[in-house]
């Protein structure tokens, strides 16, 4: 902007300066215009003074008038030729005027557009101080950049971090994978291993499903033959008390009535007669309660054992009197059990404990039951995980060496003779029996003199 | 001791027992009128015969041919003209669940035959007591088994 002004107004000065040495030039034109003015006064007067000398001399010289009118016809045409100069100068004095006027009116054209350019100058200014104002919020615009970048940089190093760390772990990963392919490789094998295992398993599935059908066939007849002998045991028993009972019947009618017929040993006779047929009775009815639980339906009912208990104190009510027993048995709770089956266990339990009593002291039998965890138990037959009923019979009878434990549950064991304590060797293999149809194990654990207790777990569920 | 004779229906197929029963009626000299059936269809004829007086009590066997106790005692507890005779079963047999049964089918007592005969004695003075005592009202579970007092 400053230059194109200053450009301007060097033109502006040599074209002043054009004007004025044309002036000084139109100055002396007219000076010497003015000098050939008063040359051309004086020759006028130079000539009358010659002409009065030459009317004197003019006849003497009408020849040489002639001459000079000759003369003076050649000087008008000269100065018709200087009149034509002349007019020509002032043509050209008017066209200089013109040309002035025309360079006045450049001038003018010239000072417009000075202003024109002054407008335009200032214009540029604005635009300069807009340019500057925009600069200035480029300046703020870059800073603003500058700090994104700065910010773009530091995400950029994270990123970077990051990146590491992912290279790294994409190694970490194929240490990984490659373990993997090895450890896939043996497993492989050792899945081809299998197989060829699994085919040797097959064929000696076949075989064992074969063997397993004979077994199940044999099982079907078996278990038919065992029915078939249980129910035998049972209607045969039945059927026996009745001959039984008449023997003992009249035995008894006999030993009233005809007391006075019969010697002393006939009388003896009599009583060993009723204590065998006895005997024979209680046999009967161990022989079909233990075929009663073999062959009759398990149906499991959720059933109150206080009640149980309490049937069959009062079933045993006369012997508990005779013992003057105490049965401790509170809040038992209920259990998932056959429920007919689980009397008979409590009957069993709680006469042998009557019966074993030790004649020395009151008896005092004691039931409790609770629900534990098979883990607690530490018994193999039993799954740890699983909950289980626990049900404890404790006597402070007579007991029996530890190592019969297991004995006792057998039929027909007894460890005491008839003579002096009566039964049948039934008793607690129906004990064990019902334990076994309830999915449960009995522990009996005792010493001699000090008391037995019998230990029943089965699933709760 | 009994005031009034006593009308008995025995219901058994049984010779012995009906001896035994007929023997320790006349033992325990119970004016007593006996009356023994052999099976569940002569009992019901009879009982079911208008011309014949109705027993003050039914002595009932529960394993008899053509008819048994069971059949017997629920045709009776039905039948409105009968259901107030007092039902004593009289089985040799002894099954908890079938004494639970009868108890539920509404016999008056459990009478498991005994195998001395004074035991037999003792359970028929026992239940003829009973009965004259005019206890009509079935006893609980507990006490519906007689039991011989001694032994």
């Amino acid at each position: 902007m400053a230059k194109i002004n200053k450009s301007v107004e060097d033109e502006l000065i040599i074209a002043r300066q054009e004007l004025a040495f044309q002036k000084v030039e139109k100055g002396k034109r007219a000076a010497e215009l003015g000098i050939a003015n008063i040359e051309l006064v004086f020759q006028d007067e130079e000539k009358e003074k010659r002409a009065a000398e030459l009317i004197i001399a003019n006849k003497e010289v009408v020849f040489q008038n002639k001459e000079k009118e000759d003369r003076a016809a050649e000087l008008i045409i000269a100065n018709k030729e200087l009149l034509f100069q002349n007019k020509e100068k002032e043509m050209r004095a008017a066209e200089l005027i013109i040309a002035n006027k025309e360079l006045l009116f450049q001038n003018k054209e010239k000072e417009m557009r000075a202003a024109e350019l002054i407008i335009a100058n200032k214009e540029l200014v604005f635009q300069n101080k807009e340019k500057e104002n925009r600069a200035a919020e480029l300046i703020i615009a870059n800073k603003e950049l500058l700090f994104q970048n700065e910010e773009k940089e530091k995400r950029a190093a994270e990123l970077s971090i990051a990146n590491e760390e992912l290279i790294f772990q994409n190694e970490e990963k194929e240490k990984r994978a490659a373990e993997l392919i090895i450890a896939n490789k043996e497993l492989a094998f050792q899945n081809e291993e299998k197989e060829k295992r699994a085919a040797e398993l097959i064929i000696a599935n076949k075989e064992l499903a074969f063997q397993n059908e004979e077994k199940e066939k044999r099982a079907a007849e078996l278990s038919i033959a065992n029915k078939e002998l249980l129910a035998f045991t049972y209607v045969s028993s039945h059927d026996l008390q009745e001959p039984l009972r008449k023997i003992q019947t009249f035995c008894s009618i006999i030993l009233e009535n005809e007391n006075e017929n019969l010697t002393e040993n006939g009388k003896y006779n009599f009583q060993r007669m009723q204590l065998a047929a006895g005997r024979m009775q209680q046999l009967i009815d161990d022989l079909l309660a233990f075929s009663r639980i073999n062959t009759t339906e398990l149906v499991f009912e959720k059933t109150d054992l206080n009640l149980i208990v309490e049937e069959v104190k009062t079933e045993l009510k006369e012997s508990i009197q005779d013992k003057h027993a105490t049965i401790a048995a509170t809040k038992l709770g209920f259990a998932n059990i056959i429920a007919f089956q689980f009397r008979q266990l409590m009957y069993n339990l709680i006469s042998n404990a009557l019966k074993f009593s030790n004649p020395d002291k009151p008896t005092k039998i004691i039931i409790k039951s609770r629900i534990v965890k098979g883990s607690e138990i530490n018994n193999n037959k039993l799954s740890s995980e699983k909950e289980y009923c626990h049900i404890m019979v404790k006597d402070n009878g007579i007991g029996f060496e530890p190592h019969f434990s297991e004995r006792i549950f057998e039929v027909f064991q007894k460890l005491h003779s008839k003579e002096v304590y009566s039964g049948t060797g039934i008793g607690l293999a129906i004990v064990k029996k019902i334990v076994e149809n309830h999915n449960g194990i009995i522990i009996a654990t005792s010493e001699l003199d000090k008391g037995a207790t019998f230990d029943i777990y089965f699933p709760a569920n | 001791m009994l005031l009034k004779q006593m009308n008995i229906l025995l219901a058994d197929d049984d010779t012995d027992d009906c001896m035994f029963f007929k023997e320790a009626l006349k033992e325990l000299y119970l004016p007593t009128d006996l009356t023994a059936v052999n099976d569940g269809e002569q009992l019901m004829q009879l009982l079911t015969n208008d011309t014949t007086e109705l027993p003050h009590v039914i002595f009932l066997d529960l394993n008899m041919p053509r008819k048994n106790g069971f059949e017997c005692l629920s045709e009776i507890k039905l039948n409105a003209k009968l259901n107030g005779i007092p039902v004593i079963i009289f089985s040799t047999s002894f099954e908890h669940e079938t004494v639970n049964q009868l108890h539920k089918s509404g016999a008056m007592y459990y009478i498991r035959k005994p195998s001395q005969f004074s035991q037999f004695k003792s359970l028929i003075q026992q239940s003829l007591e009973f009965i004259a005592q005019a206890i009509t009202e079935q006893p609980d579970r507990d006490n519906f088994v007689l039991k011989a007092l001694d032994k």
